[in-house]
């Protein structure tokens, strides 16, 4: 596609674009962090393991049988 | 969001094809100048729309929310077996498995649990740039430099590189490539800068999406089926929302002060995250129609490559050119963590498909599994 081609399509999209509703971010922080508070029990990254066994990369202690 | 799927309706169907009379109408600027110049004022008055709506910083809503003080993560394997630099790993929706594509020509399919190589399978070129399970792990697509996709169907018996098909083309190095909800569609992004989704089946060309102006770097699927969006980032610098069905991107969104090198919505759908060129990941929200929130130190100084986000949305991985990945609260702004563990640059972090495991590869030939 050629530079103008481009060039017009961005004028084109920014036009659209500036006319789009929008949010205020004060709510969609509220959003953001009601849906965290929603998922963080079950984020194991963010609240670990209620117990390491349920870790599936914990390394196994003591021997392996293989 | 209706708003914004709404929009793709009211573009005119000649502009797609490069009409220059209809263009004429729907773009007033004649030579290339008039247009840039229209370009700045229109992004200036877009500047004061999203400035209005401005009204309060993340970090300041999220005041009130309890640090994050539990955090541990340790690496907890090391895949090895890759001869060179690791440029890119998925994860199977079997929360198990994962595949990797490296500068030494190889995709390894890895058992993560054990450590095991399933599948080694050589490539006709180096530098395989992306690679990607198909939603059911019965198959597995790569490319890169060889500005190709080939995908692998994935059987337990026989070398699964007798079963191979090249399934999608650009005109250059080929960067991401992604499934799109099913082991049916498949969207490629290019060094040639556009994107395309590809028919699996018949390897048929069904959507070309033109936009940017400089090599497609990164793409990320919407979470929301329904959605029917996804993401790319660029070279250009910028970071555009397409409509799957129409072809036209919908959103723009800028900030970034150099390449865009990965993008990922968050689990919400209704934002996403992004890492650049500029030492810089951020937060945009689609819905604001503007970035939300920035992580950043003056001591971080490298490119960062990739990003993830955790199950809740609530942490933010990204890999650095510096050897380390650096975990960040998306909410409170503040680094969390750093993880060291590998020995050169980090190229593709992803989190598990249940949230429980974050891998990451690296330039030091390894991919690390961290719980």
């Amino acid at each position: 596609m050629s530079n103008l081609a481009t060039q017009r399509k961005l004028v084109e999209q920014l036009r659209r674009e500036g006319a789009i509703e929008r949010k205020k971010v004060s709510q969609v922080c509220k959003e953001l962090i009601t849906f965290c508070e929603a998922h963080q029990q079950s984020d194991a990254l963010v609240a670990g393991f209620t117990n390491q066994k349920e870790n599936p990369f914990k390394e196994k202690a003591g021997c392996l049988i293989i | 969001m209706s708003a914004i799927v709404d929009e793709p309706s009211r573009i005119s169907p000649l502009t797609q094809n490069g009409d220059l009379h209809s263009l004429h109408h729907a773009a007033n600027g004649d030579t290339i100048e008039e247009l840039t110049k229209e370009v700045e004022v229109l992004k200036k008055k877009l500047e004061e729309e999203r400035a209005k709506f401005n009204d309060v910083a993340l970090n300041v809503v999220a005041q009130k929310l309890d640090p994050i003080t539990s955090f541990q993560l340790k690496s907890r394997r090391s895949l090895k077996g890759h001869q060179s630099k690791v440029l890119a790993l998925d994860w199977s929706c079997d929360k198990r498995h994962i595949a990797s594509s490296s500068q030494d020509g190889k995709l390894v399919i890895w058992d993560a649990f054990s450590t095991n190589k399933e599948h080694v399978v050589t490539m006709p070129t180096t530098w395989v740039m992306t690679c990607a399970y198909a939603p059911t792990g019965s198959c597995v697509t790569c490319g890169g430099l060889d500005n190709k996709i080939t995908l692998y169907k994935l059987s337990t018996d026989e070398d699964i590189s007798k079963q191979k098909r090249v399934i999608a083309s650009h005109t250059n190095y080929i960067s991401c490539n992604q499934f799109v909800f099913s082991d049916q569609q498949l969207l490629t992004g290019s060094g040639d800068s556009t994107l395309k989704l590809w028919d699996v089946e018949t390897g048929q060309l069904m959507q070309t999406f033109q936009g940017h102006q400089a090599d497609v770097m990164c793409l990320d699927i919407s979470p929301s089926e329904a959605g029917n969006i996804f993401l790319s980032g660029s070279a250009d610098h910028v970071a555009l929302v397409w409509d799957i069905r129409s072809g036209q991107y919908v959103q723009i969104f800028d900030g970034h002060e150099s390449d865009v090198n990965s993008v990922k919505f968050h689990p919400s759908g209704d934002a996403f995250a992004s890492g650049s060129d500029d030492a810089t990941c951020r937060l945009f929200d689609l819905r604001a129609d503007r970035q939300v929130g920035i992580y950043k130190k003056d001591s971080i100084l490298f490119a960062c490559n990739s990003v993830d986000l955790s199950l809740s949305g609530r942490l933010l991985f990204a890999g650095y050119n510096d050897y380390c990945i650096n975990v960040w609260d998306t909410l409170k702004s503040v680094r969390v963590s750093i993880l060291y563990a590998h020995e050169n640059r980090v190229t593709s972090v992803q989190v598990s498909p249940d949230g429980a495991a974050l891998a990451s590869a690296s330039w030091d030939s390894t991919i690390k599994v961290w719980a």
